[in-house]
């Protein structure tokens, strides 16, 4: 075994085995044992049972932005103090202490890479079971914890006559390539991009602030928007179809998800707060958090006030500890 | 480590440092072309990738990784982040040759317009 399969090799072991769980439930209930569809099912369910693992992550950060709202004054006031300061040094300075400013609150509404990099490890260990799978079967040998009959049925499935470890560039290059296999990586690849873009789009016209929109960080978003469907097209023709379905799925899990963020906890300030008080307007609610921002407008100077409403938050976290 | 630096030998710190330079080109590349697509979202100053690069430059690849490694496993969901600053290292710049990474984690802060108002808000 090579360095790399030994790191993955764990990761493989459980993804193996929630496949072939999934497999074997799917067909207890019914679906063929040697269908594709029974594989790509079991391909989603490994993506929703992951995703959901990563539910705790998810709750912690929203309840992080909503913390953000009893930091705005703070944050307005270090906007403030490096206004019109663009040179590098400057810029990096303003990041230090808004972290450190973030760090004092106890509340940090960035998410850091790990949720991406958890997730990692199991993509890898997909793409190297699909890889792995035809080999495997021809040798009579089991993949992770499939046995050999159902490493049989996963390299042998197919959805509409494209094999799910199949990729696109193989079969392009095999010199007789599969139309079907062709078809369906584009339209998976399509389908990528358009949950990314819609993603993206929906956060740079809805979910920010008009300070956001006009600052540096914008670019970058912008530069994302751009360069993200080149990566999965990319990736996407070098990967067998079980991995594009694998991405494919959890892309739209992130684009529930963000949709739900961007209806319900809206970021202060942006265009999707204002329409989410209109709804509730419309229901004869209040406005979110309109107390707070009342507070702050009367007393602009004096930063007492809205501190006093402020230790509701710090409460909470004391009680948890 | 340190009798190829005191061995002012020109190949022997060369082949010492390919393994420091690979990893710092390494992440040169990746905070040009990846870092941007993935956005600003890490929890500390200096960044995860940015504390990489200089502890790698300051303590070499071993130490380096272990620190860089020790960095992102801290720098989780639920963490709150902070500044967070590579331990010094023994390594000494010539005058006017510190690496660039060193000068962007250590920005001078300027102090507060009102201290008073920074103050209050920091004992709340």
């Amino acid at each position: 075994m090579g360095f790399f399969d030994t790191i993955l090799w764990p990761f493989q072991f459980v993804v193996t085995w929630i496949l072939r769980i999934c497999h074997e439930i799917l067909t207890a209930i019914g679906l063929n044992e040697t269908s594709g569809w029974n594989w790509t099912l079991s391909i989603v369910l490994l993506v929703l049972l992951i995703r959901a693992a990563l539910i705790p992550v998810f709750v912690k950060q929203i309840k992080a932005q909503r913390a953000m709202q009893a930091l705005q004054p703070d944050l307005r006031k270090l906007q403030a103090k490096y206004k019109g300061k663009k040179d590098q040094l400057s810029q990096q300075a303003m990041l230090a202490e808004q972290r450190e400013l973030f760090k004092r609150h106890k509340t940090n509404p960035l998410s850091s890479c790990l949720p991406l990099l958890i997730q990692m490890p199991f993509f890898f260990a997909l793409f190297h079971s699909l890889n792995n799978a035809r080999g495997a079967s021809e040798n009579e040998e089991g993949i992770g914890q499939l046995t050999v009959t159902q490493t049989h049925h996963f390299a042998d499935s197919s959805i509409f006559g494209a094999g799910l470890s199949d990729t696109f560039l193989g079969t392009f290059n095999s010199g007789s390539p599969q139309i079907s296999v062709i078809l369906i990586s584009v339209v998976m690849i399509l389908a990528m991009v358009a949950s990314q873009f819609i993603t993206q789009k929906q956060i740079m016209t809805k979910n920010m602030t008009k300070e956001a929109l006009e600052g540096p960080f914008m670019q970058q978003q912008k530069m994302m928007l751009y360069i993200l469907p080149l990566v999965f097209g990319i990736g996407g023709i070098n990967f067998p179809i079980g991995v594009l379905i694998y991405w494919t799925a959890t892309n739209l899990w992130t684009l529930g998800q963000q949709y739900w963020i961007i209806r319900n906890n809206p970021t202060p300030g942006s265009q999707a707060e204002r329409e989410l008080n209109e709804r509730r307007a419309a229901k004869g609610l209040p406005p979110i958090h309109e107390k707070k921002k009342k507070a702050e407008e009367e007393t602009p100077e004096e930063p007492e006030l809205p501190k006093v409403q402020r230790s509701q938050p710090q409460r909470k976290n004391r009680r948890k500890k | 480590m340190t009798e190829a630096r005191t061995q002012r030998d020109a190949v022997v710190p060369f082949i010492v440092d390919i393994p420091r330079n690979l990893i710092i080109g390494f992440l040169l590349g990746y905070r040009k072309l990846i870092s941007p697509i993935y956005g600003d979202v890490c929890k500390y100053f200096p960044s995860c990738s940015a504390y990489a690069l200089e502890a790698v430059t300051v303590h070499g690849a071993v130490k380096g990784v272990y620190l860089a490694t020790k960095r992102v496993f801290r720098c989780n969901p639920f963490s709150h982040g902070g500044i967070d600053q590579v331990p010094d290292g023994r390594r000494i710049w010539p005058e006017g040759k510190l690496p660039k990474i060193m000068v962007m984690n250590h920005p001078p802060i300027p102090a507060d317009e009102d201290e008073d108002a920074a103050n209050a808000a920091r004992g709340a």
